[in-house]
């Protein structure tokens, strides 16, 4: 069963004025342990599907699966606990708690999950020497550069043990070499335990490191392409 | 973590949050200020009327309120003492007097005089009369000795020495006169008194006033003071027979309770505009944080954090600058209030006389009451929450896609 699917996902912007259709019909599913890229020109509705499938957005018509659960209609608060046991978040930018080290911020996510302390702990160190931040563990995010942040931030959301991570253009801000770096960091999690990555880029060498490509136009889908796993 | 994750936010901004906390500390300061100089002046006022004018309790002729004159002064001995001393183990004491006015005279120049028989000793137990004396002393009785206000004693030009001549009515339309050596002078704490106040003995007035053994009020000193009301009762009882009555000094000077009553309102007033002022400029510092703030806040939500726990810590944030606004107000407030209890502001020049003219002192004495503290302090701190109620409504209406914009 794929763990996301999407159902005629529409979208229009303030159909009232100047309609803008972010999304069209879309139709998609995605298995686990999928590493997915979506690409597509400025304003082709990229962000505007991962937040459906986030359920940071709701659509016109439509809906959205998560693991057999429809998310679309789903009560907020009800929505908000689904997505912190769920679903992995990494922004684009200013992902962190300011005011908490790279240690906190990771530990604060299971916090609100009520994990134990010594899971909390144990997980925190695991994932982020995971992502090469061992020595960084007590460094505030304006101590670190912004490659580290996005590490930070995906350690994070690895943390909440979520089904898949949503990145919408994790590496955006970052340069070449942290760029990269980010993509090793998120490819060894998904190809050492599985974890399913969906991320949106304008970088064609990002692009080149997924596995299925989805090209977006006119909020609609243009392509949806698989290569074979390298051997 | 809650906790820490909110402290922390608290020194994130150190700017912002010291001069949140100073403007709270600043307005707690003024606020006690405003309030403790302004209950000080009260109560100095409300001791100079009850100490040395009507005391907090009077016995009078049932006559006497609508008719002051010495036609209605009572007999005061042994047995009306005894009789109120033994009913009443509150009445601390009781003080006589005999007051009227006369003409008062010295080489010259002549003036309208309140004449006032005291026993010196009593009088002086209640509101320590002899500090208040420039020069000289109180004499004994049969000594012909008088004690003027330094007002009266300047405009009749009449120095310690001197012979004062009195003129008028006694008991029954008696003629009284009498020759006065001025003993002393004092500085008498009600303005309009100090022009017009002479203190002979006691039995120096009845004599000359033909009123042997009698009074015209007898201050009845209470063990406690606060709480009259039932003592008041009771003594009427006691009294009701004899045609006197019992007075309050609230029910001898409305006018005063009512002057006071509006010195605090228009001290509530000021307070009022200062209480919004200080409120604006707290609800602009806790805006723009809320705004500053606004994709923090929206990545919190995104990633699960639930509303209600956000605003939690939004508003624990905002608790911690409001109580430590409130407790550093306290700090700095009480410092100044000691300050200026131990040195109290005293007007010189122009402005004590003004402050004279109003029936004050050149001194402004300061309260310092554990209730304008709690009062004050709580005023502010719930002004303080209701503003930082915003960020925390604000959290709860928000969009989550507008805020990561
Ligand atoms: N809140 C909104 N209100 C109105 N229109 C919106 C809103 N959000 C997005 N849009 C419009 O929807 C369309 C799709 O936007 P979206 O942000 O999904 O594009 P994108 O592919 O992520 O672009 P980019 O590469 O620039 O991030 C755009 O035309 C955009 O202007
Ligand atoms: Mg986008």
């Amino acid at each position: 069963m794929p763990i996301i699917t999407t159902h005629n996902l529409s979208k229009v912007y303030n159909p009232d004025t100047v309609p803008v259709h972010a999304l069209r019909d879309v139709n998609l599913e995605f298995e686990e342990g999928e590493f997915t890229t979506v690409r597509g020109p400025s304003g082709s509705g990229k962000t505007t599907l991962l937040n459906m499938i986030g359920g940071l957005d709701i659509p016109t018509e439509g809906h959205v699966e998560i693991a057999g659960t429809r998310i679309t209609g789903m009560k907020e608060s009800k929505l908000i606990e689904f997505r912190l046991n769920n679903i992995g978040f990494v922004f684009q930018a200013y992902n962190l708690i300011p005011v908490f080290t790279a240690y906190e911020n990771v530990t604060f996510i299971m916090l609100l999950q009520k994990r134990s302390k010594q899971e909390m702990k144990e997980r925190a160190h695991e994932l982020l020497s995971a992502m090469g931040l061992k020595d960084k563990l007590d460094s505030r995010p304006k101590e670190l550069s912004g490659g580290e942040q996005q590490r930070v931030a995906v350690a994070r959301a690895l943390a909440s043990r979520p089904k898949f991570i949503l990145a919408d253009e994790p590496t955006a801000n970052l340069d070449t070499d942290s760029a990269m770096n980010l993509l090793d960091m998120m490819e060894k999690m998904n190809r050492e335990e599985n974890v399913t990555f969906i991320f949106s880029t304008h970088d064609q060498r990002v692009i080149d490191r997924a596995r299925r490509v989805i090209t977006m136009v006119d909020g609609a889908i243009d392509k949806d392409e698989r290569k074979s796993p390298p051997s | 973590m809650y906790l820490k994750l909110a402290w922390r936010n608290l020194w994130r901004n150190k700017r912002r949050t010291l001069i949140t906390v100073s403007s709270i500390m600043f307005a707690v300061v003024a606020a006690l200020f405003v309030e403790s100089l302004g209950e000080g002046t009260r109560q100095q006022l409300l001791d100079n009327m009850t100490g040395f004018q009507t005391g907090y309790m009077q016995i009078q002729d049932y006559r006497y309120e609508d008719e002051p004159s010495l036609d209605n002064a009572f007999l005061f001995d042994d047995s009306l003492e005894q009789k109120i001393q033994t009913d009443h183990q509150d009445v601390d004491f009781l003080i006589p007097r005999i007051e009227t006015f006369m003409l008062a005279a010295g080489e010259e120049i002549t003036r309208g005089a309140m004449v006032m028989g005291i026993d010196i000793e009593k009088e002086h137990q209640f509101n320590e009369i002899r500090d208040r004396l420039k020069i000289g002393e109180f004499g004994e009785s049969g000594e012909q000795k008088a004690v003027l206000g330094e007002g009266l004693a300047n405009r009749l030009n009449l120095a310690v020495g001197d012979t004062l001549a009195l003129l008028g009515q006694g008991r029954f339309g008696m003629m009284s006169s009498g020759l006065f050596e001025v003993s002393g002078l004092i500085d008498f704490p009600i303005r309009e008194l100090d022009n017009q106040i002479i203190y002979l003995s006691l039995e120096d007035a009845q004599w000359l006033l033909s009123a042997e053994e009698r009074v015209t009020n007898l201050v009845v000193v209470p063990e406690n003071p606060r709480n009259l009301n039932p003592l008041s009762q009771s003594l009427s009882e006691t009294v009701k027979n004899d045609e006197l009555r019992v007075l309050t000094w609230e029910e001898m000077m409305p006018e005063l309770i009512e002057a006071i009553e509006f010195d605090e309102l228009s001290g509530r007033v000021m307070l009022w505009i200062l209480y919004v002022v200080i409120g604006f400029g707290i609800f602009g510092t806790i805006l723009t944080m809320t705004l500053e703030r606004k994709r923090e806040f929206g990545i919190l939500l995104s990633v699960g954090m639930y509303r209600t726990k956000l605003a939690l810590v939004v508003f624990i944030e905002t608790l911690f600058i409001s109580i430590l606004g409130v407790l550093s107000g306290f700090g700095l407030g009480s410092l100044i209030l000691l300050y200026f209890h131990f040195t109290p502001i005293q007007f010189t020049g122009d402005m004590a006389d003004l402050m004279h003219d109003f029936g004050f002192e050149a001194t402004m004495e300061i309260t310092f009451s554990p209730e304008i503290y709690m009062l004050q302090g709580s005023a502010i701190l719930v002004i303080t929450l209701l503003i930082c109620l915003y960020p925390s409504l604000k959290i709860a209406g928000m969009d989550i896609l507008e805020s990561k914009k």
